[in-house]
Formats: C-alpha cells, structure tokens, sequence
C-alpha cells in the first residue's frame, strides 16, 4: 500500500514540476537586414583577413557573404592598409602585423556607399601558450576522457581575458577495408540470372582517412578571479568512448588576448545564446560592439574589431598511449562482424544472396546492384551467390570523411 | 431594572423642596458606601430608596469630609465618584443609576411629538435626555433591555459621546477584529481594530448599537448614553445563517473608506477556489484579482499596476518577507491556515507604510485561542499542513504555531531514474504567535516566522534559501481617544549555492540581507471630523552582496568577498482621516523618508557624462565605519478622498507618491531566488513613483452585487534594469551594469462581485499597459532607441472569473477561467554567423508576445457534516487545475546549440492535474 501511494505521488509530482519543454518552430516574423563584420588583427606577420556577411533569416540557414566593399585597416602612425577581396573574404593586400602601442582603426565602405567605422584598439599583451597537454580526467558526471589543457602565465598579470579557438584532425581507419569493390554494372531491367560481378581494386585511398573540424562555440577564458594571470584552462574534453581518439588524434590550439571590452562582448554573446535553466532566463538583446555606421548612427552593426595577440599550439595523441591496454572506441558505424547486432531490429542484413527471380523470397540480386552502384554498401567476401556486405563507411571512408592527408600531420 | 422604570414614573408626582437648609457634618474615611449611605439616614430625617446591587456590585469606598454642608453637598460628596445620582423629594433620597431625575418637562417635550415625520433617529435631542421606551424602532425579537452608560450630568452641553469597548466571541473569548458596530438607522459606523476594539462617536440618548459579522449573530443592543463610556459586547458564534450580514458590512467597507485601490482576501473563503496541488494560496488569489498579476505561471513575484516585483512591500505581522515563495513560487511560503487577514494595497498606500512603490500585502496572522486548544490541519499531495492554537495563561495569552512541510524529497528518491534521484526538492516554513493580554488597554504579541527551501537540479549544485522575520508588539491604550503601539522587526533573507563537482575549484556561494526596524505608532481620535494616525519609523539595512568561498585548500579560485552595505531608511508619518461631511471624507497622509548610506564603504566615482566602466573611474572614495556618506529624502504625499453620489455609489480618487531605497538586483524574466538586493549609494539612486487613481463603487443590493471600476497612472523614475547579459551576481561593480529607467503604467480595473448567493464569486477584467524607457547618450546604456516599449510584465488584456456555487450547504463546485494577453517577448529575428558558429539576432527589447493565456479549473468542496458536537469538522477539496489542458506556453527561448539556433518552447502544468485535499479542523 505504502508503495503504491508512493508511486501515485510520484507520477503527481513529476507531471507537475518537472515542466515540459519542446522544441518550437522558428519562424523570421519580420527580418532586419545589418551588416556583420569579422576582423581580428592579430601580431602575427601575414596577410590579415576580414569577413563580411549580412545577418539572414532563420529559415535561411546560411549567410551572404558581402562583395564589393571597400576594407581598410588604418593606424595612428599614418599607415593604411587595404585589403582585396577574394571569393568573399577580404585580405590585406601587404602583410603585416599589429604593433605594441600602436592604435588600429577598421573602415568599411560597402558598394552602396555606407560608412562603417570601428573604435581604435590596441594590441593586447602578448602572452605565449606554454603548453597543450593530453591530460586523462573523470569528471563529476563520472565521463572518464582526456582534457587537453592550455597552460601559460602573464608575469605582468594584465593579459586576463582569454578567448580559444581550436581546429581538431582525427584519423580513421575503416574497419573492414577491402580494397576491392565490385564493378560489374547491370542497368534494370535484370537479366534472370546475370553472372557475378567482378572484384576491382578500388582506385583511391579507402581506408585510412582524416576528418578536421573547427570549434563552433565561443570558448572564452578568464584569469581575473585569480591570484596570478595563471593560465591552466581545459580547452576540449573528450569522452573515452569518442572515436575521435579511436586513433591518432591532433588539435591545434589558438590563443587571442582579449581586452575587456571584446571579452565582454564574447561573453554576453555566450550568455545569451547559451542554454538557461528552465525556468530562469536571462535578457537577451542586441550587443553593441565597437563598429558604428557613420551615416546612420541608428543602424545595427555586428561584430567586433579586435586587435589581439595570438598565439597556437597542437598536439598529437595516440589512444595507446593515453589509455593503455584498453578497449578502442567502437567505429561509429554497424561495422561489426558476426551476430553482434541480431537483437536490434534495426540490424544490418549482412547476407545477401545474389540471385534474381520475381516471386523469390530470398532473391536480393536487385538490392545488390542497386546498392553497390549507388555506394551505399561495401563488399567484404562472398561464397559464390552468398555476399557478405556491410555499410559504405565499413569498408570506405571516404564515403564520409576526406583520404587527403593534411599537411601538418605526423603519424 | 423594573425600578427605574418605576422612578420615571415618580418623577409626575414631583412636590417641592422644603425650604429648611440643615446644615451636618460627616467624615467618611474608606467607608464603603452602603454604611455612609446608612450613615446618614441615621443622623437626619431622610430616607433613601436604592437598589442594593448598586451599591455591592462594586466596591466603592468613599473619602470625603464634609463640615456644616447642606443635605445636597452631602449626597454630592458622596456620590460624587460614582455613577449615582440622586433626588430629593420631600424626605426621601431616590438614587438613580446614570439617570438624573428631572422635574421639569424640556420646554418643547410635547411639541415634538405633534411632528414626528421631521423628527430623525439621528437628529439630536438638545438638552436632557428623557428615557421613553418605546417600541416603534425595535424589533419585537430583540431583548428589550437598555444599558445605560455615563454618569448623566446636569448641565451638559454636549449631545455626542464617545462610545467604545471591545467585541469577543462569547464562546472563546477572543476579541474579534474587523467587525463592524453601527448605530441603526444612521450612518454611522466603526469597524473593530486588530485587538477587537472600537470606538465612536454616537449621539447622545437612545441608540440601538448594532454588529454584524460575518461570521457571528446579529447583535443588537439598546443603550441609552449619558456621556462617554465603554460598551463591551459579547457576540455569538454563528453557524451557517445569514451571510447576508456580512455583505453588508463589506459592502459598506468597499464603498465607504476613503482610500481606493484596496483588496482585502478573504482567507476562510479561499478554500472553495480550485488550485494548483490544493494548495490554499492567498498570493495566488490576489493574483485573480485586477491590477496584481505574475510574469508566468507558477513564477514568484507579483506585479501591481506596473510595478517590478520589488516593488512590493510584503509583511507578515509588519515584518518584511522578502521572498515569500517555495519552489520558484510554485507555492506561496505563507501559511493560510495561521492567516487571519490579507490586506492588498495597491493605490493610496497608507502613509505609515513605505519604502516600496507600487503595493503593500498587510498580511496578520491570528491570535491563538486564549481559552481552549484547537487545530487545523490539511493533506495535500505535495505538502501538509498543521495549525494548532493553545492557552498559556488562560483568558490571557495563547500561542499559535503553525507548520507545512513537503515530502517531495521522499518521493523523488523513491524514484528509480538517477537523474531524478539525485535531484532534491524540500521546503517547509513554520510560524509562531504568541499574543498576551494584560488587561483592556495593554496587550503584547510576538510573531515568529522561518521558511527554508533546498533543491538541486544539476548534479553539483545544491542551491538552499530561507526566510526568516521577528517581529515584537505592544500596544497601549492611553484614553478612549489615544492609543500607541511601539513594534521592532527584523527580516533576513539569504541564500546559498554549493557548487561541487568534485574538483578543486569546488566553491560555496551565497548571499544575505538583514533588516532591523523599530516603529512607534499612534492614534488619536481628536474629533469625529478627524482621526489622526501618526509615528516615527527607522529601519536598519545590512546587506552582503555575495561572497564565494573555495572548498579545497588547492584550488586557485580566489575567495571573493564583496563589501558589506548598510543603509539607515527612517520616516516620519502622519495622516488624518478627515470627515467633512457624511458624503464627502478625505485621507491626507505625509511620509516623510530619509535614507542613509552608512560606511564602511569605499565608492568609486566616476567621470560624469561617460558611460560607467572600470575605465572611466576618477577615484575611489573611503568611508569609515557608519559614516553618512549619502542621504536621500522622499516628500511622500498620500492622499485620498470619498464622495457619496448616493447612498449606494461613491466616487474616490487619490494622488499618492513613494520613494524606495532598495532594489532587486535580477537579469531573469522572473525572480529567482538567486537574485541580490542592493541599496542606493552614491551610484545607485532611489526610485521613486507616483500614481493618480480614480475609482467609482457601486452597490446594487437588490442583487448583492458589488461594482468597481478603478483607473490609474502612474509614473516611476529610476528603477533598474540592466545592461544586455548582465552578469549581476558577485559583480565587483555593480553599477556598470545597471541602467536606471523611467517607466509609465495605466489602466482599468473592473470588478463585479457576488458574494452572497448559491452563486458567488467574482469577474475581473484589466486594462493595463506598462512602459519603460531606457535612454542615455551612448548605445550600450540605451535600450531601443531610447524609446517607450513594453515592460516584461505588460499584458494589456487580463480576464478572471471565479465562480462557487453551491448546491447545498456542504456540496459546492467552484471555477477559475483565467485568460491574459500573451506577456512580451524578445524575438529572434534573423541569424548572424561568427566564428563558425551561428547566433541568433534579437529584434527590440519586448517587441514580440507569446500567444495568449487560458486556463480552466474546477473544484468540487464537501464539507464535513454539520452536526454541532463532533471530534472535528473536515473539508475535502477534489480539483483539476488546467481542465482543458491547454499547453501554454511559459517561455519560449532560443540556444546556439553545436553552431545551431534552436527554439524551445516551456510549459508549466500543460497537462490537467487533479488534485485531493482533505482538511479537517478540531
């Protein structure tokens, strides 16, 4: 009885108080067009870039980019740089870096004649990263994974605010890689018994691939509430079971200075895109940066112009080295050989029987021609008319990610 | 009494004095007087004729010495301490009781009689007052029994006294308050005090005094007032009759004081409405009434005709309850089963409250019961709740304590899913009274009150916060005209969060506020045309704004705390209830604030006309310890007044003005109980407001309805509101965040209500917009375009309908439908791309409105039986909040997910929810 008082209050309470939340359709009621500018000038000697791109509607899904403005970043000591547009971006026709003391203006005319200027800004205090690190935690939550920390340190304690940006290469390796395909090519309507297909070598690099991906958050970083500008800051953390480190694993790590007022923009951007508790939200509005319209004092503009001293760092992690002797993250694909999966209604078939026939109840000849021309599986071996074949990604990657090794890596 | 009778009808037979003056002496030293009356009808020839009782029903000792005095001075002597009076008549001494005898008719006795239809109950007798009975203004019902009050004097002038005394409750004893006394006939009227005390001023002469009480007989009493006196009237409890009485008697409040924009709860009838897990909610009641709305459902905080929700000065027995909410303000932590009486402000504040702008809610709890024990108690699905009442020295002083308490905490770790599991969820508030009595003028009573809530909705944080007020009172009455309360309270709020995730950088975080206030209050009735209230107050403020302290030795988090602030806000007040005429009554109130900012403080000071950052500080000025470092004074205006159109309609209309020393410092769209308080400084200023209103009130009787509309505007400077994404907890300083805006509210309050009938309830509709405007000279300080726009609260449209009817005397069913205009929203209203990553662009501030809001609930409510003697009397209350289950939308917001917008929609309660509730009283 005790119990099923229990229960009912249980179920009371939970209808109640834990409110519903769902997901609700975006709808633009009434679009506002403004001009959004990306510019970061850092101490770095190259060709700096500026992005321009106009803000878009919801439904949209990606912005335009802006062509035919007219980009200039000027200083306090008389020197004008221009910059030149090129597919959308715009980048500095000399290269050059931003100067200690010396102050930066951005202006931005844009073919239909408006004016954008930025506040001046200086260079922030260059701060190096001293070390990126691999280091192995369990978190509260009891997720055991890798952490890979930044450390540095600002003996002048006036660096502070810190903003991240980071760029992560993985390798894969398709599990059940072949090498061979099979390149016997029947258009429908089949023939009642074709013979079998022939196996080719596949052409291109199947087997070992790379995927890169840039952070998409705003990953920011402040040492004001400690004793010294000690940076020992967790960038990335990655669960044990992620793929991503299946194998060999690199991040590149960059590191802006911020001043408080562009940290401070950064920040309540965060804030208020960020998720809030249910039932507590904060204001949200529009940010004012440091760029304003000349001929119109009214009109929005976003972004902020920084001129920040940068600094990266990568690294390189190979599973074995960082969990010893334990079980690989599994491939993120129904790759897995035997009876593995045959609880899951949703299994991969894995055998296919190369024949044809209308009625026949275990004829997938068409299913087989259909897929292997659409690449949508791969072959792994076959007993005469009895194929063995698993998901594309099982035995191709480049189905999903890119074969071309980047430049910078190290096996 | 039959012998007074019989002396009005000596006094025909009247013969003349005797010429002779005889001359004694005698000297009475503590005699009583039944031996100096026998006294001297041994040593002269005179007789007397009394009534013993008279003599023995009290003790009355005389001291008087009197030498070769004649028989008049004598008697005069003797009977002069007394309410006696006595007549001459040949030898004999006839001693009357209040009445003097005369022995001549008044000149116009006769006459008056040949015109009756001009004479009036009320029109006053000039002259002696002669005691006829007669019948034709008495029910034939009614005791025929006539208390006869003051000692008559001979030559009086005066034709109105001062009639006062206290009503109890014949069976407890309890003195009860609210209740009004008038004169039949007449319009004159008093309403008891909180100590069940009144006082007024009545014609001299006949008058049948009258209560009504809602819950009480109709008491009628005949006295016949020969000068100011005391009349202390017992009333009977009354079981289920007449509520018609009661109508009247808050009928005749709606229409007749003079001040508007008033809401008195009642808190017995709140049972009947369906709410939310059965609680009886007086906050939410209020919220069903026009002008006093929530930003959402179940959130706490309460908006009173535009106000922010700190503009609410909420007191339980006068001491300040900061966050009178459980759970988010899912539930109110106010005890309903200890409240006596909720009183909403919400225009003409009366001038003895202040510090807040837009209302008060006056809630009193009840006195225990002096004499016997009871209790009170209720189950809910979610809390339960006790009340018990108990004598400590009987017939003197009780002790009230109440209690409620949720076993959430049980049933969420009864739940198997960990994520539930390791959340927590409890609550509970307890409160003491403890009143005393010492005699008719002097009675002290203490409150104390506590309430604490602990939950943890992430795994590493457990967030708790209490409440908790004291306060002290003792009041005196001096004289029938005067009396004086003196009272000190003192209110703490705070809260706590342990943030720990098992790492070093584990901390505790937590903030308080502490408020100390004495005040001292006086009433004096100099005339009936005026009533003065008046007194000082002063209230001490400490608050630390936050600190953070790291759990682990190792960690490189600093500990921060933030300096402590301390304010002294004090007022003078004065108000008089002035009477011009029956029809036209006037309130004229003057608050008169002062706020101190007290050391130690260090200020920082800024350059003028720049926006305030770290960048643009000039210097940083020091205070030492209580040093005066900035002081602010409020002129508080409040006035008020009533006409009489007719005998059923009345016109008011008030100006009044407040000033606030303190602000609520919070970035949500509802409060949480995270939020800080903060008070002016040399950077912050005062916020101040004022509101014109004008309400009519009509009475339809013939139908027992109860019309209002009211309308309002109102201004308000200087209230905060804050920088987009404002990070306002543990902020070093605070004041480069903050933005200080003007903002105006008005609108139209309409009530019709019917609180007699198998149909009773009420209909509310308001009109109301409220608009701020946030306007500076630099764009971060400036909020669309420095423009009016809507407030997070403004939703113009607001209908509520309660309804009861009941089928017989313990089967009801009850109603709520609720619809509101959907509340403003900033809307995305496009995208932007930077970084990689996709962010949503916000159109204005509040320029979009979620969809609107209904609601239905029902409620069936089965009384216990009504048999008289039983072991206790219960109540079951089956409701279902939101039958319809409309998903209303609570929020909607919108998240930069893994570079994605992505909207979500909350709802609270989307679902109908029933709900039992058995309460029973013993």
């Amino acid at each position: 009885m005790k119990k099923l008082i229990q229960k009912i209050l249980a179920v009371c309470f939970i209808l109640t108080l834990v409110s519903c939340v769902e997901p609700y359709a975006l709808q633009t009621n009434t679009f506002e067009d403004y001009l959004v500018v990306e510019a970061t000038i850092t101490n770095e000697l190259k060709q700096q870039e500026v992005k321009l791109s106009r803000t878009y509607k919801l439904e949209q899904g990606a912005p335009t980019l802006v062509q035919g403005a007219t980009v200039q970043v000027k200083d306090n000591q008389g020197n004008d740089y221009s910059f030149t547009e090129i597919g959308g971006r715009y980048l500095s026709n000399a290269t050059f870096k931003a100067q200690p003391g010396v102050s930066y203006q951005l202006k931005i005319t844009t073919s239909s004649g408006r004016k954008y200027s930025s506040n001046m800004e200086t260079l922030t205090t260059e701060n190096p990263i001293q070390s990126l690190t691999p280091e192995v935690v369990t978190r509260s939550d009891g997720k055991v994974g890798v952490e890979m920390t930044v450390k540095a340190f600002d003996p002048t304690n006036s660096s502070k605010y810190y903003r991240y940006e980071f760029e992560e290469t993985y390798k894969i390796i398709a599990p059940l890689w072949t090498g061979v395909r099979p390149d016997y090519i029947v258009t429908p309507p089949f023939p009642n018994n074709p013979s079998q297909p022939i196996l080719n070598p596949i052409p291109y690099e199947a087997r070992i691939c790379f995927i890169s991906k840039k952070s998409n958050k705003i990953i920011l970083h402040s040492t004001n509430n400690l004793s010294a500008d000690d940076v020992d800051f967790s960038v990335q953390f990655i669960e044990k079971s992620d793929y991503k480190i299946a194998n060999r694993y690199s991040i590149n790590v960059v590191q802006y200075v911020q001043n408080l007022a562009a940290f401070t923009y950064y920040k309540t951007l965060n804030e208020i895109s960020g998720s809030n508790g249910v039932l507590t939200q904060s204001q949200p509005g529009f940010i004012y940066g440091n760029l304003r319209c000349e001929s119109n004092p009214e009109e929005k503009v976003i972004g902020y112009f920084e001129v920040a001293s940068v600094s990266s760092k990568r690294l390189f992690l190979n599973y074995i080295d960082v969990f010893p002797g334990q079980l690989q993250p599994k491939y993120p694909f129904k790759c897995i050989q035997g009876s593995d999966d045959d609880l899951n209604p949703n299994r991969f078939e894995n055998y296919k029987n190369y024949t044809f026939g209308s009625p026949c109840s275990d004829c997938d000849g068409t299913f087989l021609v259909t897929a292997f021309n659409a690449g949508t599986i791969s072959y792994f071996n076959n007993a005469f008319k009895r194929y063995e074949i698993y998901p594309i990604q099982c035995g191709d990657c480049t189905s999903f990610s890119s074969n071309i090794r980047p430049t910078f890596w190290i096996d | 009494m039959k012998k007074i009778i019989y002396l009005f009808m000596l006094f025909s037979v009247f013969l003349s004095f005797s010429q002779e003056e005889k001359k004694y002496s005698f000297d009475f030293k503590n005699t009583n007087l039944k031996i100096a009356v026998d006294e001297v009808e041994k040593n002269t020839s005179f007789h007397f004729f009394y009534d013993l009782d008279w003599f023995t029903e009290s003790i009355i000792l005389i001291n008087a010495t009197v030498n070769n005095a004649t028989l008049p001075e004598v008697l005069k002597a003797i009977f002069e301490k007394t309410v006696l009076n006595f007549f001459i008549s040949e030898n004999n001494i006839i001693i009357t009781k209040n009445t003097v005898i005369y022995d001549k008719l008044p000149v116009d006795y006769f006459d008056k009689k040949i015109i009756p239809e001009q004479i009036n109950q009320s029109v006053i007798v000039e002259g002696p007052i002669l005691y006829r009975d007669s019948n034709e203004n008495v029910e034939k019902n009614q005791k025929e029994s006539a208390t006869l009050i003051g000692k008559e004097t001979l030559n009086s002038k005066k034709n109105k006294f001062i009639l006062s005394g206290t009503i109890k409750d014949s069976r407890t004893g309890e003195t009860v308050s609210n209740i009004t006394i008038k004169i039949k006939n007449s319009k004159i009227n008093t309403v008891t005090n909180n100590q069940g005390y009144y006082s007024f001023e009545i014609p001299s002469g006949t008058n049948y005094v009258e209560v009504v009480s809602l819950n009480h007989k109709k008491s009628i009493k005949k006295v016949v007032l020969f000068n100011d006196g005391i009349l202390n009237i017992a009333i009977d409890e009354k079981v289920n009759l007449l509520d018609e009485v009661v109508l009247k008697a808050k009928k005749n409040e709606r229409i007749r004081s003079a001040i508007s924009g008033v809401t008195s709860i009642d808190i017995e009838g709140i049972k009947n409405i369906p709410l939310v897990m059965g609680e009886r909610d007086i906050f939410r009641v209020a919220a069903a009434l026009p002008g006093i709305k929530t930003v959402g459902e179940g959130s706490a905080g309460y908006n009173v005709r535009g106000g922010k929700e700190d503009q609410n000065l909420i007191l339980l027995d006068n001491a300040l309850i900061y966050n009178p909410a459980h759970f988010f303000g899912f539930f109110s932590a106010v005890n309903p089963f200890t409240t006596k009486k909720a009183t909403v402000y919400k225009g003409s504040i009366p001038a003895e409250f202040g510090g807040r702008l837009s209302s008060v809610f006056d809630i009193t709890t009840k006195n225990g019961d002096v004499d016997t024990f009871k209790g009170e108690a209720g189950i809910g699905p979610v809390t339960s709740n006790i009340a018990i009442s108990t004598p400590i020295v009987k017939g003197k002083s009780s002790l009230l304590f109440g209690g409620r308490g949720t076993y959430s905490g049980w049933i969420l770790r009864s739940l198997k899913q960990p994520r539930i599991q390791n959340s927590e969820a409890s609550f509970f508030d307890v409160i003491a009274k403890y009143n005393h009595k010492f005699n008719s003028n002097n009675n002290f009573e203490t409150t104390f009150y506590y309430s604490k809530d602990a939950f943890k909705i992430s795994s590493d944080s457990l967030i708790k916060y209490s409440n908790s007020a004291i306060s002290l009172k003792y009041e005196h009455t001096f004289n029938s005209k005067s009396k004086g309360a003196i009272q000190f309270t003192n209110s703490q709020y705070k809260y706590n969060v342990d943030y720990d995730n098992g790492r070093i950088n584990s901390f505790d975080f937590g903030f308080n506020i502490n408020e100390t206030q004495g005040i001292i209050k006086m009433n004096y009735l100099f005339n009936p045309k005026h009533k003065f209230t008046y007194g000082i107050s002063s209230k001490l403020y400490k608050v630390n704004p936050g600190f953070l302290n790291p759990k682990n030795n190792a960690s490189t988090l600093l500990p921060v705390s933030l300096e402590e602030q301390k304010g002294l806000e004090s007022a003078f007040f004065v108000s008089d209830n002035f009477k011009v005429s029956d029809k036209l009554l006037f309130d004229f109130g003057l608050r008169y604030s002062i706020f101190n900012s007290l050391g130690a403080s260090n200020q920082k000071i800024y350059q003028s006309d720049v926006p305030l950052n770290s960048g643009t500080v000039i210097e940083t000025k020091t205070f030492g310890n209580n040093e005066v470092f900035k002081t602010y004074t409020g002129f508080e205006p409040r006035i008020s007044a009533r006409y009489f159109l007719t005998d059923d309609f009345s016109v008011k209309a008030s100006y009044d003005r407040t000033y606030q020393y303190i602000h609520l410092l919070s970035s949500n769209t509802t409060q949480s109980p995270t939020d800080t308080w903060k008070l002016s400084d040399i950077n912050t200023k005062p916020q101040d407001a004022q509101q014109f209103s004008l309400g009519f009130f009509k009475n339809f009787n013939k139908y027992d309805l109860e019309l209002s509309i009211e309308g309002y505007y109102k201004t308000m400077n200087n209230f905060l509101d804050y920088k987009v994404g404002a990070q306002l907890n543990l902020a070093q300083n605070i004041e480069t965040q903050l933005l200080q805006g003007q903002g105006k509210a008005y609108g139209v309050e309409v009530l019709l209500k019917k609180e007699e009938g198998r149909l009773n309830g009420w209909i509310g509709y308001t009109y109301s917009r409220t608009l701020v405007k946030l306007d500076s000279k630099f764009n971060d300080e400036k909020i669309n375009s420095g423009d009016y726009f809507p407030s997070n609260f403004d939703k113009p449209h607001d209908v509520s309908i309660v309804a009861n009817y009941k089928f017989t005397k313990r089967y009801s069913v009850s109603a709520n439908f609720v619809y509101q205009t959907g509340r403003p929203i900033t809307y995305p209203i496009g995208a932007f791309n930077l970084g990689n990553a996709q962010y949503t662009l916000y159109s204005d501030r509040n320029k979009f409105r979620i969809p609107d809001y209904y609601r239905l609930d029902i409620g069936v409510n089965v009384e216990g039986n009504h048999k008289i003697k039983k072991l206790a009397h219960s109540f079951w209350n089956f409701s279902i909040y939101n039958v319809l289950g409309i998903n209303n939308p609570y929020a909607i917001y919108f998240v930069t997910d893994s570079g994605q917008i992505k909207a979500y929609k909350t709802s609270i309660f989307a679902v109908p929810i029933p709900t039992i509730t058995y309460n029973f009283k013993f």
